[in-house]
């Protein structure tokens, strides 16, 4: 065997394993303050998606099995994988009433390929909808 | 939102839902890109922390699609009006499927947009509209249009605290 093959095998090898770990990003606490919002709707700017203009639309998208995400006041989005011991996160009952409303929580966040993934730990608050956005865009969409 | 993209919105819709053969249609969206490959179907609490129940949730967990050069797409919508792409996904669970779609890139994350699928090297696509089609079985009807405004859950839900989520606010019809 080449004198040089060994150690490049060997570097190759560290690179192998040490690949999984990096794709798997390492999981950071943080606590978050923003709304409950649909993913899509949101993402995708089809039409105005926050505050009460588009909670009826939210809550269809929702019960529809859409991404509930968290918008922080910094427009940071923020996908909700899990809340406290709850890991349903297609058509949350309880996370279907709670759409639009104001919230702080906790959680562990991961981070892959450009989208922020949260597992709430904890909801230290919910003030419920504080964004009357209706009064400016109507109900989303349609108007009704 | 502009009229042009209110129209290019419905148009993408009525020719999705029109055309059994569409191949992937634009909806006018900032940062859209059609997209057709073959991906691996991923549970992503499973791919993000080894949270992984048997057949991946069986339907009541977000699904990703893990790419050939090993990035991770959230699958957030099908090609049913208001529903996610999970249903449409979930037999492909651990497994190879070919997409069609939209790649839609936003400033805060990358999403897709899940329009028709198949398994690798079959020649027919199937729709995504495997929500409705559950929808119409759980329900017993016949049809799932307009499912959203018929859904028991949804009509619950806005029942009790109105179309605005409050309800010690109830607004003011809209201007005809």
């Amino acid at each position: 065997m080449p004198r040089f093959v060994r150690p490049f095998l060997m570097v190759l090898l560290l690179v192998c394993t040490l690949l999984p770990e990096a794709r798997a990003d390492a999981v950071k606490r943080i606590r978050v303050e923003g709304e409950l919002i649909d993913t899509w709707c949101y993402v995708t700017e089809i039409m105005y998606a926050r505050g009460s203009a588009h909670f009826q639309c939210a809550v269809w998208c929702a019960v529809g099995g859409i991404p509930v995400s968290i918008r922080a006041d910094d427009g940071t989005l923020y996908v909700v994988l899990r809340v406290e011991d709850d890991s349903q996160n297609v058509s949350n009952p309880a996370m279907i009433r709670i759409q639009s409303h104001q919230v702080t929580v906790d959680g562990d966040l991961i981070e892959r390929d450009g989208v922020k993934y949260l597992l709430v730990t904890q909801v230290a608050d919910d003030k419920g909808i504080v964004d009357l956005t209706h009064e400016k865009y109507g109900i989303q969409p349609w108007g009704m | 939102m502009g009229r042009f993209r209110s129209l290019a919105v419905a148009a993408a819709l009525c020719l999705s839902a029109a055309s059994p053969s569409f191949a992937a249609q634009k909806w006018g969206i900032d940062g859209e890109m059609v997209a057709q490959f073959e991906a691996k179907v991923v549970d992503l609490l499973c791919e993000l922390r080894g949270d992984c129940p048997e057949a991946c949730g069986g339907g009541k967990r977000q699904l990703g699609l893990v790419r050939d050069d090993g990035t991770l797409l959230l699958a957030v919508k099908s090609n049913t009006l208001f529903a996610g792409a999970t249903l449409d996904l979930l037999p492909y669970c651990g497994q190879r499927v070919e997409v069609d779609g939209l790649i839609i890139s936003h400033p805060a994350m990358v999403i897709y947009m899940l329009q028709r699928l198949r398994k690798p090297g079959a020649t027919d696509w199937v729709r995504a509209t495997a929500f409705a089609e559950d929808w119409k079985q759980r329900n017993k009807t016949e049809d799932a249009k307009r499912w959203f405004r018929r859904d028991g859950m949804a009509n619950d839900v806005i029942g009790t605290f109105g179309k605005v989520g409050r309800p010690d606010i109830v607004p003011p019809p809209p201007v005809q």
